[in-house]
């Protein structure tokens, strides 16, 4: 168990003037599943690289148990990196492949034989050791990957996009297992995702990099309920962003006034809201109520997607398809934004 | 017309010169080599050409010379291309100039390499008479025989010199696809970078060493020029005894000459075989 704490860590690339990871600080609790999460060329890579002593920093430090590790080799750090493309030793069997670390700590290779032997059972595939990489599916080939790095039992285990190579099934799958894997075995996880729904599935907290920057760092469900500003509630698939000033409780807009949580900020700001906690209804209610067109309707399946329009604001709403079975396109209808669902953010 | 013929047809002047040039040659020195050359009157194939070139001592000499120099070539060409290779893959400032000189010596034909060196290192050359002129030695026969000496050491010089690039340039763009994603996997998994490099690296950029080291090896074993110029009178260097039989006045000579032809094309053939099977399980074992 692993506290990491990463302290104002800037990565510069040699010919280059802007940052490619710009002071980062995040802690990092011992035992726990962490997600750095962002679009491609954000700096998460760049981070894990700098974490397992892969790249050096261009300032800032990384500690373990408050203790520096970086002036460590990166074989002495005790961290392992799971690489996106799995990146098994197409030479070596299976066997060879997930003994390699404890090969190169000089351990007995009988001893090596009987790990690996526990380990593949533990990543649920049993009698693989004789395979070439070649020989194994996608999904095969990453639990391996996973094997090899759980095998030296690390300090901290990084893993970058480890589920993006995978059909849709075998993500499911995977993640499960790597949750539950990280569980049992009480390993502080760092990986590396660029889609937020497995952020929020697997992490305990989720750290946003948007352009070499830290946005924001808490529990998933925050992301969506509370937001630091626009481009990440854009980022965690926000659509609604209504222009106006918060004051005493009150959201006032061009489109009304609305009763938000008192913990919202003050003065001038975007009042934001899911698509799917909007409530609608045929008549107002006393609160926060609004009348709004239906101008697109769209069946999803197990959803419904609704483009309202207030006035000159246009929303998304998301309903449930029995609730908006009789209603057509330009029918006018009532919606309720219940306060705890709004969330008002800097503009 | 079917594709395939119409594939033979454009492959048929390609093909009849291999066949022509190639099989005809080796055909035409297979028989001279069993003493059958009937413009001289030998007509009755015999196994003579062969026992006279195994019964030979200058023979023995002459593999043992011609197998350490293509050897000692290969060896040495190949562990100081991976090195180069290692510090060209590295970004450094004027990178493209030092690469460039690097790959330049391709360019310059073996001969005109040997006579640079017969003009540097011999004990009449350059660098003999500059040593001599800081008086580190009396007189710049003094100098040491690195040319026509009996330890092949300016032909050796040569092949290396020229061969560096040829390995270097294809294990370069190996590591290159490549990238260093492996040799980092390995180090997180608690490989130092000799481990990294031992383990990893060079078992992955093997097939390219492989192959470029075995034209090296077949091409320095069969050469004839380099050991010509640069090598010592006795022994010579088999293609040089080959040579010699063959250009010599007795026509009567030119089946021992065909024979020892063929004996150098098998035991090149049949090295390169070991030489891989061993290589192969030593490095990937």
């Amino acid at each position: 168990m692993t506290h990491v704490s990463i302290k104002k860590l800037t990565k510069i690339y040699p010919g280059s003037t802007e940052p490619s990871l710009d002071n980062l600080s995040i802690e990092i609790e011992s035992g726990s599943l962490t997600a750095l999460l962002g679009p491609s060329g954000c700096g998460k890579t760049t981070t894990m690289k700098m974490i397992a002593g892969l790249l050096s920093q261009t300032s800032g430090d990384v500690t373990f148990d408050n203790i520096s590790i970086l002036n460590e080799k990166p074989e002495n750090r005790g961290v392992v990196m799971v690489f996106q493309n799995h990146l098994l030793f197409p030479y070596m069997n299976v066997l060879d492949n997930i003994g390699f670390g404890l090969k190169m700590r000089n351990v007995d290779k009988e001893e090596i034989h009987q790990r690996v032997i526990e380990m593949l059972e533990l990543v649920k595939l049993p009698k693989l050791e004789k395979r070439m990489p070649k020989e194994l599916s996608g999904g095969q080939q990453q639990r391996v990957a996973l094997a090899r790095a759980l095998i030296v039992q690390p300090k901290v285990l990084l893993l970058d996009e480890p589920l993006s190579n995978l059909d849709a099934h075998l993500r499911f799958e995977m993640r499960d297992l790597i949750r539950n894997l990280q569980q049992s075995m009480g390993i502080t996880t760092i990986f590396v995702t660029h889609d937020q729904e497995e952020a929020v599935v697997l992490a305990d907290k989720v750290a946003l990099i948007l352009d070499g920057k830290l946005k924001q760092y808490d529990e998933p469900d925050v992301f969506y309920k509370r937001p630091i500003d626009e481009a990440t509630a854009r980022f965690f698939g926000g659509q609604n962003f209504i222009n106006g000033a918060s004051k005493n409780g009150l959201f006032e807009s061009s489109v009304g006034k609305f009763k938000i949580p008192e913990i919202c900020m003050k003065g001038k700001g975007i009042l934001t809201f899911r698509p799917e906690n909007i409530q609608i209804s045929n008549s107002k209610s006393t609160l926060n109520s609004v009348k709004a067109k239906i101008i697109e309707k769209i069946f999803l399946g197990t959803q419904t997607r609704l483009k309202l329009s207030i006035d000159s604001e246009i929303i998304q709403v998301i309903a449930n398809p029995n609730e908006v079975e009789n209603t057509e396109t330009g029918v006018e209808i009532f919606i309720n934004f219940p306060p705890s669902s709004l969330w008002v953010m800097p503009k | 017309m079917s594709d395939r013929t119409k594939i033979l047809l454009l492959l048929a002047p390609a093909l009849s010169i291999i066949i022509i040039l190639f099989f005809g040659g080796l055909f035409a020195g297979l028989l001279r080599s069993f003493n059958y050359m009937p413009i001289i009157g030998l007509t009755e194939p015999n196994f003579e050409a062969y026992i006279s070139v195994f019964k030979s001592k200058e023979f023995y000499l002459s593999f043992i010379l011609t197998f350490h120099i293509a050897f000692t070539s290969t060896v040495i060409s190949a562990i100081l291309a991976i090195g180069s290779a290692l510090l060209l893959r590295r970004n450094f400032l004027g990178k493209s100039v030092i690469n460039f000189l690097f790959q330049i010596n391709l360019t310059v034909p073996h001969l005109v390499g040997a006579i640079g060196i017969l003009y540097l290192f011999s004990q009449s050359g350059s660098f003999a008479r500059l040593a001599a002129e800081w008086g580190m030695i009396a007189r710049p026969a003094e100098f040491p025989e690195l040319v026509f000496d009996p330890y092949a050491i300016g032909i050796i010089l040569q092949y290396v010199w020229k061969e560096i690039p040829f390995i270097g340039v294809i294990v370069l763009a190996n590591m290159q696809s490549l990238g260093e994603d492996y040799e980092s996997v390995a180090r997180s998994l608690g490989a130092n970078r000799w481990q990294a490099f031992r383990y990893v690296l060079l078992p992955l950029i093997f097939p390219g060493v492989l192959s470029a080291s075995v034209i090296v090896f077949a091409f320095t074993f069969g050469a004839y020029e380099i050991p010509a110029i640069l090598g010592a009178n006795y022994p010579a260097a088999l293609p040089v005894l080959a040579y010699r039989k063959y250009t010599d006045v007795d026509l009567a000579a030119r089946p021992e000459a065909m024979a020892m032809a063929i004996v150098i094309a098998i035991l090149s053939a049949v090295m390169i075989f070991y030489y891989l099977r061993y290589t192969r399980k030593k490095i990937r074992g």
